[in-house]
């Protein structure tokens, strides 16, 4: 592994291993919920959820199916939440790539080694894709564990298909933030960037479905490409999967020549 | 031999303001050259753009032979930034490791030896560290390489004057190895016993480039004599080279600038029993580029 990755995997260790616990205390403990919440059929009814205003069920990706444990795990885990936990994580690691760095003034060092900018670039991003990475595996299958613990009895490849999905998003919005602050050296405008893009990404895809004046700017969400495909009771959506990964290249590929061409530290 | 460092109309405005202008400077393999100008002057703006941080407005550089945008050149430089950071939980050993690592390794023992030259303490966590001791790394980490040409912007600050002996005991010792070094400061007085040559930046542009042995000679000396009785003044007025004289009773105190013959010959006609001349304060004429006045008034004279 180049030094540089190795090293900045160093770096993340902590917050990685800090963030993989939360996780695991988030699925473990709202997945355990459902067992309890099954047998109580009053709160999950259809006919309970349909008192919800609908604008509120839209903005939870519609609870539709509370009851069954795919309808469960969706709404409580793959909906909201563990989106907005992860991506906070890829958001925090991300910027602490180079935005971080720069304004605490340590980057100028590693700037100054025998590493051309371009690499730099990539070997930190590099070191983020591997940490979510790691932090997508564990929690994977601890949410599997938790799932099956629970029975929820939903099948190990449909939470894959939607893992999977899961941590395209967040390495898709870990390297908006690397990129932002690749480009612009400020950590508050990557963080405010990816705030915005996320949650009016996720209004829009969600409650904006429905709403023909807005209903086309779900294209220019990515949590569109994360929840359309509804994966996990559909499978793999290999086409909404490859945009993400595609936007994830091209943000790579634009953040590259912006941090070659300026000047750090100013 | 070619120059190590070669700079040509090196020009960096950050927007509006001005870091640095026009700045044409040549720095010869094997010298220590002092690179001294007050606050806000540009010296870390040159800095950063030798070392690729910032791209210049105008002009170009080259630093060991290479445009200063190659990468690999790097390697054989030693970097000491103006305002170093150090953070976190790393031992500072990890991190000179991981910057030897990527500079393509070090000669065994080297930090341990740097380390104790500077009583160092590499098992602390950055985080931690005083400023001091922080900056002995960030010495520690541009020597350890023995690169061929050392860049160090303010190098002694915040070391104690112990440490700050050391320091200049290692570039004596770089400079005896052939090697070359850029180093910055506020004070001549910091750099006038290891540099060779000294350039001075105000404001953005250089206004001279000196050789200490040549500012040695230029340099203001203060001097003052003892007489057996008491000496008229007038004897002493409109002396060539000879000013600020104030005499009283049998003494005389007065500044010379250059040589001090003419003193010398009017003295000659008393007995002169007491003489006192101090070392020639070089930070003086140094001072006097810092103020534009003196630097015209300089330029007339000469
Ligand atoms: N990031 C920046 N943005 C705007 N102006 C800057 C920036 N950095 C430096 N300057 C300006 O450029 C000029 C030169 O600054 P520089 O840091 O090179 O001075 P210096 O000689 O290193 O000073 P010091 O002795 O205080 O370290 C100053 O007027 C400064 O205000
Ligand atoms: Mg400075």
């Amino acid at each position: 592994m180049p030094t540089l990755v190795r090293k900045s995997l160093r770096e993340y260790r902590r917050a990685l291993v800090g963030w993989t616990i939360g996780l695991c205390a988030f699925l473990a403990m709202y997945i355990s919920f459902y067992g309890g919440m099954r047998d109580n059929t009053e709160t999950l009814s259809a006919q309970a959820i349909a008192k919800y205003p609908g604008a509120f069920r839209d903005l939870l990706g519609g609870l539709s199916d509370l009851a069954s444990g795919r309808g469960y795990l969706q709404a409580v885990v793959y909906q909201l939440l563990g989106p907005l936990l992860f991506t906070m994580c890829a958001a925090i690691l991300g910027n602490r790539a180079v935005a971080v760095p720069e304004e605490s003034k340590t980057l100028e060092l590693t700037l100054t080694l025998p590493i051309g900018r371009r690499r730099l670039l990539l070997e930190r991003w590099a070191a983020l894709a591997l940490g979510l990475l790691g932090v997508a595996l564990v929690t994977l299958l601890f949410a599997a564990g938790a799932a099956s613990a629970a029975h929820m009895d939903v099948p190990f490849g449909d939470i894959l298909a939607a893992h999977t999905g899961l941590f395209l998003l967040v390495l898709f919005f870990g390297t908006l933030t690397l990129c932002v602050g690749a480009a612009l050296g400020r950590k508050q405008v990557a963080l405010a960037v990816v705030g915005v893009w996320g949650v009016a990404g996720y209004i829009v895809e969600t409650m904006g479905r429905n709403l023909d004046a807005i209903a086309w700017l779900r294209w220019i969400s990515p949590v569109h490409y994360y929840l359309d495909g509804r994966p996990l009771y559909q499978g793999w959506p290999y086409g909404d999967y490859l945009v993400l990964l595609g936007a994830t290249a091209v943000l790579l590929l634009t953040a590259l020549p912006a941090f070659e061409r300026r000047d750090v530290g100013v | 031999m070619t120059a190590v460092v070669e700079t040509e109309g090196l020009t960096k405005f950050y927007g509006t303001r001005r870091g640095l202008e026009d700045l044409t400077l040549e720095i010869r393999p094997g010298e220590v050259f002092g690179y001294l100008g007050p606050n806000g002057a540009g010296k870390t703006t040159t800095i950063r753009l030798l070392l690729d941080v910032i791209r210049p407005t105008s002009g170009r550089a080259t630093v060991l032979g290479a445009d200063t945008r190659d990468p690999r050149v790097r390697a054989r430089i030693g970097y000491l930034p103006g305002e170093l950071a150090l953070e976190g939980r790393e031992r500072a050993r990890d991190y000179l490791q991981f910057l030897a690592d990527v500079r393509g390794g070090v000669s065994r023992g080297k930090i341990d030896a740097l380390a104790e030259r500077l009583d160092a303490d590499l098992s602390a966590r950055m985080g931690e560290l005083s400023k001091g001791n922080k900056q002995k790394v960030g010495l520690i980490q541009a020597f350890m390489h023995e690169p061929e040409l050392l860049i160090l912007d303010e190098p002694t600050s915040g070391l104690d004057p112990l440490v700050q002996q050391e320091f200049l005991a290692m570039v004596r010792e770089v400079r005896t190895s052939g090697r070359t070094i850029l180093m910055s400061s506020h004070v001549l007085a910091e750099v006038e016993h290891v540099a060779d040559r000294v350039g001075i930046v105000r404001a953005g542009r250089l206004v001279a480039v000196e050789d200490i042995a040549a500012l040695r000679e230029r340099a203001v000396r203060h001097v003052e004599l003892h007489f057996d009785a008491p000496v008229p003044a007038e004897s002493f007025q409109g002396l060539p080279g000879v000013r600020d004289v104030v005499v009283q009773g049998a003494s005389l105190r007065c500044t010379i600038d250059g040589r001090p013959d003419a003193l010398i010959k009017a003295a000659a006609r008393y007995t002169v029993v007491h003489m006192v001349s101090a070392e020639p304060d070089l930070e003086e004429i140094f001072l006097t580029y810092y103020s534009e006045e003196e630097a015209r008034h300089a330029h007339a004279g000469a």
